[in-house]
């Protein structure tokens, strides 16, 4: 991959008791590039998404082995800040989970959780992330109603705009769309395409169109392991791998 | 879902095939009624174009439809890619026999040439540049079609001798333009089904290994 890695995983195995999720998993996630993480439900996706950001640490009898870089540094390390690594490198779930507060609060709420306390800052951050999330034409008027009001794809950008608030380096999506409708998907897969100017995108999606769509690079993981990574073209055109081309071809799965 | 999309992309290639084979017998048939000066048989010819439009049509929207309902990927994008190329190449020849069996008409009795031109012996060339094509579309054997770029020079330079050749012949002997003229629009038909058969070659290089290669 030409351009520059911004995480690295080398070698990475990850159980769960005694049930070997991740098998040495080997990637580079290029800098302000979209990857998108394809395989059927259960092959390790989400878990390795949640590597990324130390999601699975909240899980009892995770065990991991290997090395995850972020910016060449360790995230497993002892030295790493959990709260900063979830600040780098923030999340969107697939249902969309806006706080029960107003559309200014969610936004301000991590912000303020790092210490910006002044008014006016926190102002134009609500301002700035809404914008980029492209929600704030939608919702500029009623930023103190209550965030529970808003549609799905609404919310689900308020998520992304709150993940925003906190200027993350890398934005990892899980299903980010699986509980909207196409209209509001494809809102979410512009945004996307622009949110790559200034982020980093990883993506997990069972719908191969939208990964096709919307990525630079894919990696495509069956039972654990990686079975092929590259950009996105090669693989939806002509993948290396037969489990690949059988996969993304529905002959299983 | 995917079975059944699987199922209907192998009845289309299927299909296809049965009409490329379809058209290629036009160009090989329309061939013999030339040699013949067989009216009877040209016009039989002719009559198969309307076939070969319909069937063009039936297949194409099938292929469209495909596309639109199942957004293949991989190599069933490139079996309805290279399926489309298949068709529109084989409508080509098709059409090519149905050209040549028209003048059959207008040659025939006409005066003839001192020697006899090697258009039987182009066609032949042709239309087994042609059949190889089509056995590598069935079968995805790759060997079938490894040779065709020379077999193509040797065709064009089959080409080139026929057009000097004729000249010769019409400033030797005026009254022979006639058939001279329209021997070399049959020469140049030929050549140009070699043309369509090492493209669609090219297609079932794609088809089956996702790679490009250039036929010439």
């Amino acid at each position: 991959m030409s351009t520059e890695a911004i995480i690295q995983t080398e070698n990475l195995n990850l159980w769960y008791g005694d049930s070997h999720a991740l098998q040495s998993v080997s990637m580079v996630i290029p800098k302000n590039r979209v990857t998108a993480l394809i395989g059927p439900s259960g092959c390790g996706k989400s878990t390795l998404l949640r590597c990324f950001n130390r999601l699975n640490d909240l899980i009892d009898h995770v065990k991991i082995d290997g090395k995850i870089l972020l910016d060449k540094e360790d995230v497993q390390g002892p030295a790493t800040d959990v709260v900063l690594l979830r600040k780098k490198v923030g999340m969107v779930f697939q249902k969309p989970n806006p706080f029960p507060k107003s559309i200014f609060e969610n936004i301000a709420y991590g912000p303020r959780v790092h210490g910006v306390r002044d008014k006016n800052v926190l102002d134009s951050i609500v301002e700035r992330s809404l914008k980029h999330a492209a929600l704030y034409d939608e919702v500029k008027d009623r930023l103190h109603d209550s965030a529970l009001g808003l549609s799905g794809g609404q919310q689900q950008r308020l998520c992304i705009a709150r993940t925003l608030a906190v200027e993350p380096e890398v934005i990892l999506m899980d299903e980010p769309c699986s509980a909207l409708d196409p209209i509001a998907t494809a809102k979410i897969e512009n945004l996307i395409e622009m949110l790559k100017k200034e982020y980093t995108v990883i993506i997990v999606t069972h719908n191969m169109q939208q990964a096709a769509r919307v990525s630079d690079y894919t990696g495509f993981m069956y039972l654990g392991k990686l079975i092929e990574c590259g950009k996105t073209t090669q693989i939806f055109e002509h993948p290396k791998e037969e489990l690949t081309e059988n996969y993304i071809t529905g002959r299983f799965g | 879902m995917a079975e059944k999309f699987h199922t209907d992309l192998e009845q289309l290639r299927k299909e296809t095939l049965a009409m490329a084979r379809f058209a290629r017998n036009m160009l090989s048939d329309s061939l013999l009624a030339l040699m013949n000066e067989d009216i009877d048989a040209a016009k039989e010819i002719v009559s198969r174009k309307m076939y070969i439009r319909d069937t063009t049509n039936a297949l194409e929207e099938r292929a469209y439809l495909l596309i639109a309902m199942n957004q293949p990927m991989a190599k069933d994008m490139r079996v309805i890619a290279c399926t489309l190329k298949i068709i529109a190449g084989s409508e080509r020849i098709g059409r090519y026999g149905k050209d040549i069996a028209n003048m059959v008409k207008h040659i025939r009795g006409q005066p003839n040439f001192m020697q006899p031109l090697p258009i039987q012996h182009m066609a032949d060339q042709v239309i087994a540049m042609i059949d190889d094509t089509l056995a590598a579309y069935e079968t995805e054997n790759l060997e079938k079609i490894a040779g065709l770029s020379f077999r193509d020079d040797a065709v064009d330079s089959l080409w080139h001798s026929i057009f000097r050749e004729t000249l010769t012949f019409m400033m030797e002997n005026p009254k022979t333009i006639t058939r001279s003229t329209y021997y070399i629009m049959v020469a140049r038909y030929l050549e140009r089904s070699g043309d369509h058969a090492c493209k669609m070659a090219e297609n079932i290089h794609y088809m089956v290994t996702g790679e490009r290669i250039e036929i010439k």
